[in-house]
């Protein structure tokens, strides 16, 4: 399972929280693919990270379902319970925001992925929680 | 529900005793047509990756399931993962392939321990000599488009490319290659063994405005009403969105059938409906769709790259309402020339949603020039 470069580079992410530089160089020396491509790749996905990321990431969903539940701007929230913009990371570094284009939660809108597991039927309050938890 | 009756290993045995060629002909014979949205017949693309030659071929399982409004093919893997792998099963000894994959979304990534669990069982309790590898994706709506598939799981940048050669001729490392959707690979299975097996019926998504979404079979005729009597609209009832790609219609009580949907100049796809109600804009859902295929877009062609970028751009503008009549009409012929210049499905339906939005709603729009 673990040949295929896909897989590799999540492999990598899961165990740095990032795929780094000096990571892409390590790979592309025992696969034999340049790192220019293996970087192509990496920066290709949006939940592959070339750059540090915090402790806890957050993905906001934005599909259309997303929108049509959300009656309390779940964007502004995070964004100020967090207090940085959608893809940048808390100065504790302990929270990233991002969004993502749907998670499949549409029945369950409006709703996040927190660190890969979905979050549903967000509230306010259920959003200043997690936010609380991740900061603790 | 149909979706959920287990197959138990007996539909695998089943078309083992057939043998190769009687399956395909019994899936022509059930009517089994692709779930993912092409409606393609599954006997028909098995039988150009059987009738190939080749020293090695593959088996891809779509389970990158990015349409937004669209999470049916999480419920089987959810809740019939076993009828799903056995249906991979059967593709792999139709065709002759030692190796599958399931290319599961990254998004559905916590699935993926529970998937692995019953592979495992079902691999051994099947005693084939195949094995079935899961592949997480890594966000990107074009890597389910089958060539993008293809080159995500080679390890390159998940980008379309041209077809032909097709997939069952030349596909992954240039093998033959079948890819099938969750859906129809699970359908495979239940086609095999059950007897009364119903090829009309399908996996409606709802969601939006609605007081019960949620994932409901019903026969592709159905019609819309008995559709929203399930989903429960929440509000007045203004339009209905097929995903983000199959453009948007004002109500109209028909047969759901991709022909009666076509006529609306909307896509079908995998019947993913999202319901909204009269307190809403199409402007600001075009504006919420417009932002989807710019980040989605994966950079390859022009039209697609440039153009979801303007069309966003543009789409700002009248939401903010500082848009100009001729803004509008730059808007609508952009949006023509994205959808028949671009290279793959995605470019091509890009701005399905404006041009059928302007068809259906356009005061909206207008509401909302200077």
């Amino acid at each position: 399972m673990s040949d295929l470069v896909l897989n590799i580079l999540r492999k990598v992410q899961d165990r740095d929280g990032f795929v780094s530089e000096d990571a892409l160089k390590r790979l592309s020396k025992d696969l034999k693919i340049p790192v220019s491509r293996l970087y192509g790749v990496a920066s290709f996905y949006a939940m592959l990270h070339t750059k540090e990321q915090g402790r806890n990431i957050i993905e906001l969903c934005g599909s259309p379902s997303c929108y049509l539940n959300d009656g309390f701007d779940v964007e502004k929230l995070l964004e100020k319970e967090v207090g940085v913009n959608f893809g940048q990371t808390s100065k504790d570094g302990k929270i990233s925001l991002f969004k993502t284009s749907c998670i499949g939660c549409c029945d369950q809108a409006p709703a996040m992925l927190l660190n890969g597991k979905p979050v549903v039927n967000l509230t306010k309050t259920k959003v200043r929680e997690i936010i609380k938890k991740c900061r603790s | 529900m149909q979706i959920l009756k287990k197959t138990e290993l007996a539909a695998l045995k089943k078309a083992q005793e057939l043998g190769a060629e009687k399956v395909i002909e019994l899936l022509d014979k059930k009517g089994l047509v692709g779930r993912g949205g092409a409606s393609f017949p599954t006997g028909k693309k098995w039988r150009f990756a059987f009738d190939a030659k080749a020293d090695e071929k593959f088996v891809i399982c779509n389970a990158d399931e990015g349409e937004p409004g669209t999470f049916k093919d999480k419920f089987i893997l959810e809740n019939n993962p076993e009828t799903l792998i056995e249906g991979i099963l059967i593709a792999s000894y139709v065709v002759g392939a030692k190796r599958a994959f399931i290319y599961l979304r990254g998004e559905y990534d916590y699935l993926k321990g529970n998937i692995e669990k019953v592979i495992k069982s079902v691999i051994k309790r099947s005693r084939l000599d195949v094995s079935v590898e899961i592949v997480v994706g890594a966000g990107s709506y074009v890597c389910g488009e089958e060539t993008a598939i293809i080159k995500s799981i080679e390890g390159f940048r998940g980008q379309p490319y041209y077809k032909p050669p097709f997939p069952p001729v030349s596909g992954l490392w240039g093998k033959p290659t079948i890819i099938n959707n969750v859906e129809t690979l699970t359908c495979a299975a239940q086609a095999v063994l059950f007897d009364d097996w119903n090829s009309s019926l399908r996996l409606f998504s709802v969601s939006g405005c609605v007081d019960n979404p949620g994932v409901f079979e019903l026969p592709v005729s159905v019609r819309l009403s008995k559709v929203l009597e399930l989903a429960k609209p929440r509000g007045k009832l203004k339009a209905l969105f097929f995903g983000c790609f199959g453009g948007c219609m004002p109500y109209v009580d028909m047969e759901m059938t991709p022909e009666n949907v076509c006529g609306q100049d909307c896509v079908h796809g995998s019947c993913s409906v999202i319901v909204v109600d009269d307190s809403r804009s199409i402007v600001d859902l075009c504006y919420v769709i417009a932002k989807f295929f710019a980040y989605e877009s994966c950079g390859k062609c022009t039209p697609c790259r440039e153009g979801t970028v303007r069309v966003l751009f543009l789409m700002k503008k009248l939401k903010d309402m500082k848009a100009t009549k001729e803004d509008l009409a730059l808007l609508e012929e952009l949006a023509h020339h994205i959808k028949n210049t671009s290279l793959c499905g995605l470019g091509q339906s890009a701005t399905n949603h404006i041009i059928t939005g302007l068809k259906h709603f356009r005061e909206d729009f207008e509401e909302r020039i200077l």
